[in-house]
């Protein structure tokens, strides 16, 4: 078994531990039907040190869960499993293909006297379904985006090939898991949108239509801003999992000291031979290397229907983003990036500075440059919108709230209550600490809202929320 | 003679337990899964099963409860199957270990004998029965004593029509909530739907869950699917598990599960559901219990549709507090040695109760262990037919004792009042009896039962906030020194929530908002929820804790308003929706019965004193 080491703390005092990654698997019940073969079942296991009786015994016990479910309820198998020391989540993306994800949960260690062992007290409350079962599906979502399905796998090279792709993505994709500052937002899978105005939208729309003309090697376009989504070709729940892998793995990677002043409505200077600041964040580093690499990664798209393997092609200029994807079966090479580059790098450096210019005249115009005291999340549905003024900016290791953790567990709550059921609903708490969390849910809409007014009552609340939803949403929604 | 050969019954039980054949064929639960299954198999192979019935018969003439009836059919079946090989030979053999709580039991059914052949010569002065009695007769009726002993003693049951079910039907699987007890080897004890037998091998599949992640130093609690939420429990050797659709929460749905282990306890006491294990792994104790299914079964209807579950508290009968003051001193004045608890019930819901004084300063009648006396009384009609002295013990007052109850209705044949007496003391049956011939007199003459009858539930208009639709309130401000009985209150439910669709909807929402604000880890102060066909409102403070609905367009600031109107009505109302000040009565100790050792007294009685109790 794997052993997470705790953040050390002195002999004496309690030891926290957060939720961590106990196990990762992923198997077939029909690949090991008969006894004795029950290792075969197994497709990919993290840790792969765990002793291969170990191995089985998990997975068998997965598999005695979900047939024990069934017998209640055929076509809806169990979905997690709660013991005192660890949560089982339960997810089968294609069918006889499931996917397990064991979470231990957190604990504190209290020291005995005398030498004796501590005391291990494990907190079996304190994790939410909702977010973790949301994690496990996300997995699942990028691995096939950079994968395609396990079916297609199986159909071009059987068990070998399948165990091959899981090996070789889940061993990097585990170790960007971080368990402990999942919450809300890992339910929504939702995607920021870049606030613009009418002008420049236009603007960006007409850059794509003519880029798309000029390049007709280009399928789909995707146009990102400052991290957040302006435009998108793609399917929505394509573009939701690319959106992910950009702001929290690609981005983050390729920050650099260009963009460390992105805020500045300064125009970037063209200088001397740097005609402008674009440049390419995946395949080929620096064009004028004679060695350059002209490989893109594939991802796969509407793998439901037309199951299209692309090349995606990310390219950036400031803090503007695009997203070219090409068919996988055309090949590219340093002829079309040259092209590419020397059609969109001037165009996407000027749109940029444009968008950071017009971005902070309406910021100046919207009102004080203070941020709200609100702190919220908003979500939508139906575009999967998404806005959190509750997190700092995500980074590749950590999403940091400036929220405490037990309150986002209560909004986590709150969202399980809307889940229940389709009408429009709004609840309001007050926890132990006397903060105040509102939850509103109207047509496909979800806000929670977070006050720190410890004194308020109830109807100064409810004033409070009134105000944000006039001031940050129009009124666009709720009831009351 | 009869009651010799019951308790020679008892020793052989665990006499047959003692080779050790039995308990290795059964260490049925194995580390494996696919073992487990198979070894269940093994659980219902014929010759386990023919073992099992000759102790079961006679364990059952073990248990406390058995037939204290008139109903000398089934009572002769026992007599004249009890000669066997196995008994003579176990005659010489004693087993002190046995002889503390067990012989309650075994005292109970001498006592039993006594009455019952006192109703015979007094014709039917008084019936003595059991809590089974229902079952019986309709086997006693059925088998016109040409029966097999096998199916006197246990598995033939008068099926309630649910225990027919097709187990693999629709209909059976869209049942609310499930609820399967079971032992740790996998035998199955209980289910609410579906009998026993046919699910034998879904609950082989739970108890293996549980031992497998035991095996791996770890414990199971639940499983959550899109449709249901499964509970696991491990009780002492029981397993509990609970399949709900309700959207409980795995809290509710344990504590849930909590109250019917402490039925099953309240029937057998919780030492001998160990004892009998100890001896026998694979022991089936459906024998102990048959004729009981109706009595969880009706728990769990009630745990369902009452929410004097959900708030562990008490539901009062509301009285005017100088009828109830009346009523409380009746019971006050007719006392007896070893009495400690006077409890007088109506329409389900509590009138008054007086405590013996000690058992006060000591501890006191927890609420759950009056939500199962009051399940016991409801469940079984039979409780109508005269008087019944039953051995019944309170497993939050003390899980391995029992106390003597004494259950009559003071009103036949309606059958609304009912007065139940506890005592220590087994052998307290006429002493306590002649106690309800004092109280039925005193009432006569105070005229109470038709003060009683007019007493009902209120409705919530009487507190005069036109959106208030529904509430329950339970205060924690009891007054000083009177440790008592945590009580709630709350208005028949009115319009729009009659159907018992929609009565159940309420009380699911309630359970929400309970479920969130007294969450184990991320407790709340106050939830608002507005929802589409209603606003509720629930806070907790340190004096009360308030469950609220209203009409869905309530204001904020009228809800509040509304709030402030009912709790300055509640107070003034307090005398009469609440006991305020529960009496008592000290009842002179028995000389030769002063051991009092105060709650957690074991019962060290020995065949050769008779009905010595020191419990209290």
């Amino acid at each position: 078994m794997l052993m997470i080491s705790p953040r050390m703390a002195s002999g004496t005092q309690e030891k926290q531990y957060n939720p961590s990654l106990l196990n990762f698997f992923i198997y077939n019940p029909k690949f090991g039907p008969r006894e004795g073969e029950e290792e075969k079942k197994i497709l990919f296991y993290h840790p792969s040190e765990v002793e291969k009786n170990e191995k089985i015994r998990n997975v068998g016990l997965c598999e005695a869960i979900v047939q024990f479910t069934r017998t209640f309820c055929p076509t809806k198998p169990a979905k997690s499993l709660h013991t005192q020391k660890n949560r089982q989540f339960f997810h089968e993306p294609e069918e006889n293909f499931w996917m397990v994800m064991v979470v231990r949960n957190p604990m504190i260690e209290k020291p005995n006297k005398d030498g004796k062992p501590p005391t291990v007290e494990y907190q079996e409350e304190e994790i939410l379904d909702s977010v973790y079962g949301a994690v496990l599906q996300q997995c699942y979502s990028m691995y096939k985006l950079f994968n395609g399905t396990f079916n297609r796998a199986m159909e071009a090279g059987g068990v070998e090939l399948l165990t091959q792709k899981l090996e070789k993505f889940f061993y990097r994709y585990l170790q960007t898991l971080h368990l402990q500052t999942c919450d809300l937002l890992d339910v929504f899978g939702g995607i920021s949108f870049f606030p613009l105005d009418k002008m420049t939208y236009l603007k960006i729309q007409s850059f794509v239509n003519r880029v798309e003309e000029s390049l007709s090697l280009v399928k789909y376009t995707a146009f990102l801003y400052n991290d957040q989504l302006i435009w998108s070709g793609l399917e929505q729940e394509d573009m939701r999992i690319l959106y992910k892998y950009l702001t929290t793995s690609l981005f983050p990677r390729h920050s650099e000291p260009e963009l460390a002043g992105r805020d500045s409505p300064l125009r970037p200077e063209v200088t001397g031979n740097l005609l402008h600041y674009g440049r390419f964040l995946t395949g080929p580093t620096n064009l004028k290397d004679p060695d350059a690499k002209f490989r893109f990664p594939r991802i796969f798209v509407n793998t439901e229907d037309s199951y299209e393997e692309l090349h995606l092609i990310v390219y950036k200029a400031m803090s503007a983003a695009v997203c070219f994807m090409i068919s996988a079966s055309v090949e590219l090479g340093r002829e079309f990036c040259e092209q590419l580059d020397g059609l969109v790098g001037p165009q996407l450096t000027l749109l940029a500075s444009d968008i950071c210019e017009q971005y902070n005249i309406n910021r100046r115009l919207s009102g004080p440059e203070k941020e709200p005291q609100f702190k919220f999340i908003y979500f939508n549905h139906m575009n999967l919108a998404e806005k959190s003024t509750i997190h700092m900016r995500k980074t590749v290791s950590v999403s940091l709230t400036s929220v405490h953790p037990d309150l986002m567990k209560i909004l986590g709550d709150i969202n399980c209550d809307f889940a229940r059921v389709d009408e429009d609903e709004e609840i309001i708490v007050k926890a132990m600490t006397d903060y105040w969390v509102v939850g509103k849910k109207s047509d496909q809409r979800e806000l929670y809202v977070i006050l720190n007014q410890k004194n308020a009552n109830l109807i100064e609340v409810n004033e409070e929320v009134k105000r944000l939803c006039a001031t940050q949403f129009n009124n666009i929604f709720f009831l009351d | 003679m009869e009651r010799g050969n019951q308790e020679n019954g008892i020793r052989e039980e665990v006499k047959t337990d003692e080779p050790s054949s039995l308990k290795c064929t059964d260490q049925t639960v194995s580390k494996e899964l696919t073992r487990t299954i198979s070894s269940e198999n093994h659980i219902n192979s014929e010759d386990d099963d023919a073992l099992v019935d000759e102790n079961g018969m006679k364990a059952s003439q073990e248990r406390p409860l058995e037939p204290q009836t008139k109903d000398s059919t089934a009572d002769n079946h026992l007599e004249t199957e009890a000669p066997s090989d196995g008994r003579k030979e176990e005659e010489t053999v004693d087993l002190p270990a046995l002889s503390s709580v067990d012989s309650a039991g075994a005292h109970s059914l001498s006592i039993s004998e006594d009455t019952t052949d006192s109703i015979h010569d007094d014709s039917g002065e008084f019936v003595v029965t059991m809590l089974a009695r229902a079952k019986l007769e309709e086997q006693g009726m059925g088998v016109k004593g040409t029966s097999s002993p096998l199916l006197e003693t246990g598995t033939a049951v008068g099926n309630p029509a649910h225990q027919d079910e097709d187990v693999t039907t629709e209909r059976w699987r869209q049942h609310r909530k499930h609820v399967f007890v079971l032992s740790e080897a996998g035998k199955p004890i209980y289910s609410r739907y579906g009998s026993e037998e046919a699910l034998s091998s879904t609950m082989g599949v739970m108890m293996a869950l549980v031992s497998f992640v035991q095996s791996g130093d770890n414990i199971i609690r639940s499983v959550y699917s899109d449709e249901h939420t499964v509970v696991f429990m491990q009780r002492g050797p029981l397993v509990l598990v609970s399949v709900s659709s309700s959207r409980q929460s795995e809290q509710q749905l344990r504590t849930e599960l909590l109250y019917v282990y402490n039925q099953i306890v309240s029937m057998l006491t919780q030492a001998s559901i160990a004892r009998i294990f100890e001896h026998k792994k694979n022991y089936d104790l459906r024998r102990l219990l048959a004729g009981s299914e109706k009595i969880l079964d009706g728990l769990l209807n009630l745990v369902d549709s009452d929410p004097s579950f959900l708030l562990s508290a008490v539901h009062c009968l509301p009285l005017a507090s100088s009828l109830r003051d009346s009523l409380s001193q009746i019971l006050q004045k007719a006392i007896t040695p070893n009495l400690v608890f006077s409890i007088l019930i109506a329409k389900n819901q509590l009138l008054t109760i007086v405590q013996e004084k000690m058992v006060i300063d000591d501890a006191r009648l927890d609420p759950s262990d009056l939500h199962l006396l009051l399940n016991l009384i409801g469940a079984s009609s039979a409780f109508q037919a005269g008087e019944i002295w039953t051995p019944i013990c309170l497993p939050n007052f003390n899980p391995d004792c029992y106390f003597y109850a004494y259950i009559s209705y003071l009103d036949p044949p309606e059958c609304t009042v009912c007065l139940l007496l506890l005592s220590t003391d087994k052998e307290a049956f006429y002493a306590v009896a002649e106690c309800k011939r004092k109280i039925e007199e005193a009432m006569q003459s105070q005229n109470s039962l038709t003060a009683i009858a007019k007493a009902q539930s209120y409705s919530v208009s009487q507190v005069g906030v036109s959106d208030l639709r529904h509430f329950m309130y339970k205060p924690f401000d009891v007054p000083d020194n009177y440790r008592q009985l945590t009580q709630f209150t709350s208005p028949e439910m009115e319009a729009p929530y009659c159907s018992e669709e929609e009565k159940m909807r309420l009380l699911d929402l309630y359970r929400d908002m309970h479920s969130r604000i007294h969450s184990s880890s991320r407790p709340l102060k106050l939830i608002y929820h507005v929802a589409e066909r209603e606003t509720l409102l629930a806070w907790v403070t340190s004096k009360f804790e308030l469950y609220t609905c209203f009409s869905p367009l309530v204001t904020k600031a009228s809800a509040i308003n509304a709030i402030t109107k009912l709790l300055r009505w509640i107070k003034k109302e307090e005398d009469r929706l609440f006991i305020r000040y529960p009496p008592k009565y000290s009842t002179t100790p028995n000389p030769s019965k002063s051991s009092r050792g105060g709650k957690g007294g074991a019962d060290h009685t020995d065949s050769t004193d008779n009905g010595v109790l020191p419990l209290l």
